[in-house]
């Protein structure tokens, strides 16, 4: 093959082939072509995004790992850690739904453990194009049906999560897949490093097919119509065999018998292989043909490329091997010593004895391509002085409000979360019904977990988006009393090579630190997904996140809902920043907004809200998010209950303020509530004032809304049925 | 020997996954007036003598491979 | 009094934990029976199959986990007279084992379905629920749940009472709402619910912890 036919089929640029050229002092042969290729891929090597990763905010005296390993472990306390991660799977989810979602999770599933930590849960944040446009509804059910049929069957419940839809999806949905793992005092954190000169390098789980043979190149590209093609090497799940490879992976890992542990992931072994070993600063010397196949005419280069799901790589002391293989056994896997470590600095590969490949994992790893791509520095968008609110009648409003309730955009999401296992473990305390979900730990301490990421905030301005992905998930956890204590994020964007885009990333990650830094909430793991682009057309660029939270105890908890008539109703306010982005999208009004976030602000807001929402006899509370007000009080309302307010509501319903927080306090209790407000909020920005009570079969909002309760409460979640009625 | 095992749900029983394909292609203008959803299992059975196969075979089914309350099952030497 | 309680655990159990955590909170002691162990008929007072996707649920739910080793001492505990529980697959395990009758296929829907039923007790079971629990408030979990049993079988199974209980509102179209059934012995039991997942309040609820007190 002439060169340039190879650079594209191993999709490498002839500047990237200088260095390879200037690294070996001499051209690329035989298999290690395929090893650049995937290894420098934008998936395995985060060669656009690592100069900018490096500013977002990591500190905390509670990180116990960070980026670079598996996942990001944080300390609760009382010995007690989690691991926790979010990650993309959108390009095989667009290709093949079911596998794509359900391989997922299971890969983030062994992020997780591979980390020492037994899964406890999961979540799902979503972005869908309009439900009319081509596959979409059939794309939906697929992703449901393998997010479910992976994690409940391998029994780890899902919690929360997030569904988005808008155009800009319609060629690229987003699946990404957050899993948090426990690890009790005193069990140990694995680490991706291998060590021990003479240690035996051991494969663990399913044989190695074709399946995504180039997978983590092809992720690093656009799509086009020809991908269609690429469906023969999808990935097929089996999380059957992901339960069995979770507990004896924990047995072996309590017992300690292993040294280091890597996840085949992307570029399967190519990526675990040499990533273990430049992490130890060690060499390998791995036997292909000892690889267990599941098709025996597999080239080195597929073995190498295989994205086969299940399959774990393994460093082993020698005189451990028998007890690491007995375990196995008893879960009826197969552990297989494939090769050893060596002083290297070289990873060797061979072949029936013959020596294919001798190659420094440095070159591969630390030293692959850095680019600062072009971008221009943030400007804000969208702003004005002043503008008008939507101006109509209370019955217009009323019907504009059943209208927006129905759509797919706003509509309850039960219809998803019922095909999750969310109860599982028996830990749950809050499931996805709740704003946020919530689990009890062994300790008797609460961890909270939420999403965040609101595209249409993307829209309106990157970089209030990217305050806001940290920000409101942030409000959330503490409407809920939770301390929030850290982040994952997961940046699904379009091409790098784009300057717009390249420039909302760059804010992005501005941004998302900047809260991050005010809260104290460190970013701890993450992955960047690029080139969410088809035939051109890019994604909102979307950065989704993941907060956890810890409280105390369960007690006193504020529900999502309203729990009890005549219950008051407060409104905590924080305005900085006035828009009605999502509101204008859907009515097609322009984007406007008035006003800047500070994340200074944001971040003693959200103390002040923790602080309230500890407070005994606060029934219930909800952060306000899209469309405003209404929207917020429609959906704490149940079949019996609703609302009567009776204060103006100064911008409408259907504004937007950045931030505002719904309390329900029992009037018992709301003496103690405004007098720690009084005491806590030094700030004159923010006010609080009752604006109503709960109340039985109405919905009522002055000068704006009033409504049965009944016709909200069957707008909001029947109407699920009829949009997708198709799928039943 | 290779052994076909082809399970069908009892006429009687409910078959949902039949009644949900039959629907879907109605929706799409096929025209048919009943379908029912199986399934199909393959054995390689290390054995030349045909009846000894499917001997075998049946064993296997009586055993595991379907559950008489909602399935049936018939074999084929392929 | 034996208070050692066992807990199965097929490949692909995942509910064995919560199982063994509630038994513990009863004040009993639970122990680990794993698929391919053998036990002495007379070696538990008490037996449960925790729920999950024994061996995938492929080929039928329950159908392989039925054909494990350890169910031959199963078998031999129950004709001992031993109460056996199968909680979700559990109960799917012990209908494909010929312990119990009928059979459960996927749900009406054709899809997973989690959430809280109300559950009504038809007949007591002489070992697990409380006599005064005649309503509870538990949660499913699960694709195929569905209770089938061919018409003339469904009035016997009343006639005799091994009709367990039933199904406040039908959540995936099983034969007359039956949620769990009991042998003729009335000495194994088969529920779809959940009763380990509500067992204090932070679950939600804690109806299913006379499931497990009961047998004190």
């Amino acid at each position: 093959m002439e060169i340039e036919q190879k650079l594209k089929h191993y999709r490498l640029s002839r500047s990237e082939y200088d260095q390879i050229v200037q690294q070996l002092g001499r051209p690329p042969e035989g298999v290690e072509w395929a090893l650049y290729s995937a290894l420098w891929s934008e998936h395995c090597s985060y060669k656009s995004s690592r100069i900018h990763l490096k500013k977002i905010f990591n500190k905390s005296s509670r990180v116990v790992a960070g980026f670079g390993e598996n996942a990001g472990v944080i300390d609760l306390g009382l010995g007690e850690r989690v691991a926790f991660k979010i990650e993309s799977h959108n390009h095989p989810s667009f290709i093949e739904p079911y596998e794509g979602a359900a391989t997922g999770v299971g890969g983030i599933l062994r992020d997780i453990f591979t980390m020492g930590a037994r899964p406890i849960a999961l979540a799902n944040y979503l972005c869908f194009g309009e439900v009319k446009a081509p596959r979409m509804t059939s794309l939906l059910d697929g992703v449901v049906r393998g997010i479910g049929g992976y994690g409940n069957c391998v029994g780890v419940p899902t919690i929360t999560g997030q569904t988005e839809f808008h155009t800009s999806y319609n060629k690229n949905i987003l699946v990404n897949a957050l899993a948090v793992g426990y690890f009790a005092p005193e069990e140990p954190v694995l680490r991706a490093r291998a060590e021990g000169v003479g240690n035996l390098v051991v494969y663990v789980g399913a044989k190695t097919g074709k399946d995504g043979v180039h997978g983590a190149s092809m992720a690093s590209e656009s799509f086009d119509e020809k991908n269609e093609k690429k469906k023969p090497t999808i990935q097929k799940g089996d999380p059957f065999y992901e339960k069995l490879l979770i507990e004896s992976c924990i047995e072996v890992m309590k017992k300690k018998l292993v040294v280091a542990i890597q996840d085949m992931g992307a570029a399967g072994l190519t990526s675990s292989s040499f990533e273990m070993a430049a992490q130890g600063k060690v060499g390998f010397c791995l036997n292909l043909d000892k690889i267990p196949l599941r098709d025996s005419s597999m080239t080195p280069e597929e073995i190498l490329l295989s994205e086969s799901q299940e399959r774990m790589l393994m460093v082993v002391r020698p005189e451990n091997l028998i007890k690491l293989k007995a375990v196995f056994a008893h879960w009826g896997l197969d552990a297989e010593a494939i090769g050893e470590v060596t002083a290297g600095p070289e990873v060797e590969l061979f072949w029936h004895g013959e020596n294919i490949c001798k190659i420094d994992p440095r070159f591969l790893v630390d030293e692959a391509p850095r680019y600062d791509k072009p971008y221009t520095k943030w400007q804000d968008k969208n702003r004005v002085t002043s503008f008008k609110p939507y101006e109509y009648g209370i019955k217009a409003k009323s019907q504009k409000l059943l209208e927006l309730l129905r759509d797919p955009k706003f509509v309850s999401r039960n219809w998803i979360y019922d095909q999750y296992d969310q109860r599982v473990g028996a830990k749950t305390v809050f499931d996805c019904t709740e704003s946020v979900g919530a689990q009890r730990l062994p300790s008797g301490k609460i961890l909270g977990l939420v999403l965040g990421g609101r595209p249409y905030v993307m829209r309106f301005d990157a970089y209030v988006g990217a305050i806001d992905c940290i920000a409101y998930p942030a409000l959330e956890l503490a409407a809920k009393g939770f301390l929030p204590l850290a982040a994952t994020d997961c940046l699904n964007f379009g091409s790098p090579d784009n300057p717009e885009i390249m420039s909302e990333f760059v804010a992005t990650i501005e941004g998302m630190s900047a809260q991050c830094e005010a809260l104290h909430v460190p970013i701890i793991s993450g992955n960047v997904s690029f080139y969410n682009e088809t035939l051109g057309e890019n994604i909102t660029s979307t950065p989704a996140t993941g907060l956890v939270g810890l409280k105390d105890h369960f007690e006193a908890t504020p529900r999502s809902y309203f729990q009890n008539k005549n219950d008051e109703i407060y409104l905590l306010r924080l305005p900085l920043l006035k828009f009605q982005g999502m509101f204008a999208e859907v009515e097609k009004l322009s984007q406007e907004g008035s006003g800047y976030l500070d994340v200074k602000k944001v971040a003693s807001f959200a103390d002040l809200t923790r602080h309230l929402a500890l407070v005994k006899g606060v029934s219930a509370s909800r952060v306000v998010g899209k469309i405003g007000l209404a929207y917020a009080l429609a959906r704490m309302t149940t079949a019996e209950l609703g609302v009567e307010i009776d204060k103006v509501i100064n911008d409408g319903v259907f504004i937007e303020n950045l931030y505002e927080v719904l309390f329900t306090v029992n009037s018992d209790s709301a003496l103690q509530f405004r007098e720690l407000f009084n005491k806590l909020s030094q700030n004159n920005e923010i006010d609080m004032k009752i604006i109503g009570h709960v109340r039985e079969g109405i919905f009522k909002i002055k000068n704006e809304i009033d409504l049965p309760l009944s016709e909200i409460h069957s707008a909001y979640n029947t109407n699920w049925e009829v949009l997708f009625a198709g799928l039943s | 020997m290779k052994i076909g095992v082809r399970v069908m749900p009892r006429k009687e029983v409910l078959d949902s996954q039949g009644r949900a394909v039959e629907r879907t292609l109605r929706a799409h203008g096929k025209n048919l007036s009943h379908c029912r959803v199986g399934k199909y299992i393959e054995l390689e059975i290390d054995e030349k003598d045909r009846q000894k196969a499917l001997a075998k075979a049946t064993e296997m089914c009586e055993f595991a491979l379907h559950n008489p309350l909602i399935e049936t099952y018939e074999l084929e030497v392929l | 009094m034996n208070k050692t309680v066992g807990v199965i655990r097929f490949l692909g159990t995942n509910c064995d934990q919560d199982v063994f955590s509630a038994i513990k909170q009863a004040g009993l002691s639970p122990e680990w029976v794993c698929h391919q162990d053998q036990f002495d008929k007379s070696q538990y007072m008490a037996l449960f199959l925790p729920g999950g996707f024994s061996h995938g649920d492929y080929l039928r739910c329950g159908a392989l986990a039925a054909r494990a080793p350890v169910m031959k001492s199963v078998v031999e505990a129950s004709r001992h007279g031993t109460p056996i529980l199968g909680i979700c697959n559990g109960f799917q395990i012990l209908c494909e084992a010929n312990l119990l009758p009928g059979v459960l296929v996927r749900n009406n829907s054709l899809r997973f379905r989690d959430g809280w039923v109300g559950l009504q007790r038809v007949q007591q079971s002489p070992q697990f629920g409380s006599d005064k629990l005649i309503y509870a408030k538990l949660p499913i979990a699960h694709g195929e749940g569905r209770y089938y049993i061919e018409d003339d079988q469904v009035k016997k199974l009343f006639d005799d009472e091994q009709v367990w209980c039933v199904y406040e509102r039908n959540p995936n179209g099983s034969v007359e709402n039956i949620a769990g059934v009991m042998n003729e012995n009335k000495n194994v039991a088969g529920l779809m619910p959940h009763p380990e997942r509500a067992v204090a309040d932070f679950m939600g609820g804690s109806d299913g912890l006379s499931f497990f007190t009961s047998l004190l």
